[in-house]
């Protein structure tokens, strides 16, 4: 498909319908993400962070404002522009290869192509071998590969991700983290990733975007102006996340949960060798 | 390659509850344990023959009423050999398999339908709650009127208990479809036909094998039913004559070949299940799903 994968949110506002009153969710909302740019957007929850991401990907048409994706307009869910969610959403009853396959099932590819491109993105995310493996048979980490196998198999021009790695312990974060750094200068495509952790956004992003909740707006974006891949200690990615962390809790107020965070990652969380070839 | 993570450690699977569960070990008592874990079944229907035998030994009710096991056995190869018994449980088991086929079919496409579109289920749903209400046994003098009472008859009566069940679980299991899968299905641009052959019908399998093996034993009820009304054959009829001709014996062989024929058909629904859901039983479950 194209490599392109230039997105342009400008003016987008959306509301919910919540008890007979209209709730603004998102409101005056304007991102720009250059083709190939690894965007973070962070924000309290609530902030309508991943209510953008769903606009982004098609699934919800009702809203105000514009969204063009390589120049045109959004219509529906497209292909080209994948989505990983917070929770794998593999299909119990397939296999991995299955799962990564379903988001083959209305590619523009024949059998063959099908087959390989599968089997290169679970190789991809390191999962070659289990290929056969039933997502119960899966753990977390391991499943939420699974389902950025499935993300990234139509190859589309931006991978949306919803706070992919929300529900995973520290020490899977971390690896995923730098894995999906890894996978994103290998494919060269436009990122998009939501979370409230603001070391994720950090790492991650070439640019984080903060927003404000109630309703959800763009409060502040930071350039992290570093190459990737990242040293999680380098002083300018502390000093730009102390910045995120004081505009992240001025939009909340001093009560946000973000104020009595601790300024360092807990310590890494020991394991015994046996254990940790699981 | 693979990551050792908290939740999926050995407290964590304790936490989760474990899911090894769908293939548990049968529990057996040690003084069975030689025998298997098929065994433990035995231990009821065993027992309740050795009260039988005792019941009949001791006369504790006439022989009558309650012939003694060695005289329904001696019934039983007597009515084997002279293939009556072969022929009434033939004719029976034909009904069930026609009637509860076009039940089950009918009774899947309207639970689908009715799962899928709010449009078909706002249009169908009061007639079939009430249609359901009225019990199988109330449809036959209407029935009766309309088509006689031939095999058309049983085969209605037989579809339509197998059809209730079968409609609401299907029903019930395209609804327990997360949403979260259709979600799936519309970012990778399934049309119609994919959502149903992909997402709704693997996602609904266990709620409609329910009804399935509902609808199996309703039809069963609804047979002998049927045939204690308006037959000259089948092992409903076997029930009936023999309590006529106060042969009690050939109704407990009429009794006890309704259950068993049952048991095999649930059985063989039972196997059918477990294929369609090979990955429930995949080897190696671990803890929960994140």
């Amino acid at each position: 498909m194209a490599q392109q994968g230039h997105l342009e949110i400008r003016n987008v506002a959306k509301q919910f319908q919540v008890a007979g009153a209209l709730l603004p969710v998102l409101d005056n909302v304007n991102v720009s993400v250059a083709a190939g740019e690894f965007v973070t957007i962070v924000g309290a929850s609530g902030c309508g962070k991943s209510t953008l991401l769903r606009l982004v990907a098609g699934l919800d048409r009702d809203y105000g404002g514009t969204i063009d994706y390589d120049g045109d307009g959004i219509d529906g869910p497209s292909l080209d522009r994948g989505l990983v969610f917070q929770e794998p959403r593999l299909f119990p009853w397939l296999s991995v290869a299955q799962n990564v396959a379903l988001g083959l099932l209305n590619a523009d590819m024949d059998t063959a192509a099908k087959r390989r491109s599968v089997a290169e993105h679970i190789d991809l995310v390191g999962l070659s071998g289990f290929e056969n493996a039933f997502p119960h048979q899966l753990s977390g980490g391991m499943a939420q590969r699974a389902a950025i196998a499935r993300g990234l198999v139509n190859r589309p021009g931006l991978l949306l991700l919803d706070e992919p790695f929300g529900a995973l312990d520290a020490l899977t974060r971390a690896r995923l983290q730098a894995e999906l750094q890894r996978i994103w200068s290998h494919e060269r495509i436009t990122m998009v990733l939501v979370t409230h952790d603001v070391d994720e956004a950090v790492y991650l992003g070439d640019r984080v975007v903060v927003m404000a909740p109630r309703p959800g707006r763009i409060a502040e974006t930071f350039e992290v102006g570093l190459a990737h891949p990242r040293d999680r200690s380098d002083a300018v990615l502390l000093r730009t996340r102390n910045a995120v962390l004081a505009a992240l809790e001025a939009t909340t107020g001093p009560d946000g949960p973000w104020s009595s965070k601790p300024q360092t990652r807990p310590a890494a969380i020991s394991i015994p060798p046996q254990q940790a070839a699981a | 390659m693979a990551y050792y993570t908290l939740r999926n450690g050995p407290v964590g699977r304790v936490l989760a509850g474990d899911r090894g569960a769908t293939r548990r070990k049968v529990a057996v008592s040690p003084w069975l344990r030689p025998l298997g874990g098929g065994a433990v079944a035995l231990v009821l229907p065993l027992s309740l023959l050795a009260l039988w035998t005792l019941s009949a030994a001791f006369e504790w009710l006439p022989p009558q009423i309650l012939p003694a096991p060695a005289d329904v056995e001696h019934g039983l190869v007597e009515m084997w050999r002279s293939g009556d018994l072969a022929k009434h449980t033939a004719i029976s088991l034909l009904r069930v398999v026609y009637g509860f086929s076009i039940g089950a079919i009918v009774g899947l496409a309207l639970g689908v339908a009715m799962g899928l579109s709010r449009t078909v289920e706002d249009y169908t749903r009061p007639l079939f709650t009430a249609f359901a209400q009225v019990p199988t046994l109330g449809w036959i003098p209407l029935l009766m009127l309309l088509v006689g009472i031939g095999e058309g008859l049983k085969i209605l009566v037989i579809a339509k208990a197998a059809f209730v069940p079968m409609t609401m679980n299907s029903f019930a299991g395209i609804r327990s479809v997360p949403p979260a899968y259709g979600e799936v299905a519309a970012l990778y641009r399934f049309n119609r036909w994919q959502l149903l052959r992909q997402v709704m019908l693997p996602g609904a399998i266990p709620p409609i094998f329910t009804g399935v093996r509902y609808g199996l034993t309703h039809a069963w009820m609804a047979l002998v039913a049927v045939e204690l009304l308006a037959s000259s054959e089948g092992l409903g009829y076997l029930l009936v004559w023999g309590r006529q001709m106060f042969w009690l014996d050939a109704v407990m062989i009429a009794m006890v070949l309704i259950g068993i024929v049952g048991f095999g058909l649930d059985k063989v629904m039972a196997i059918i299940e477990r294929r369609l859901q090979r990955w429930r039983f995949a080897d190696g479950a671990r803890g929960g799903r994140a």
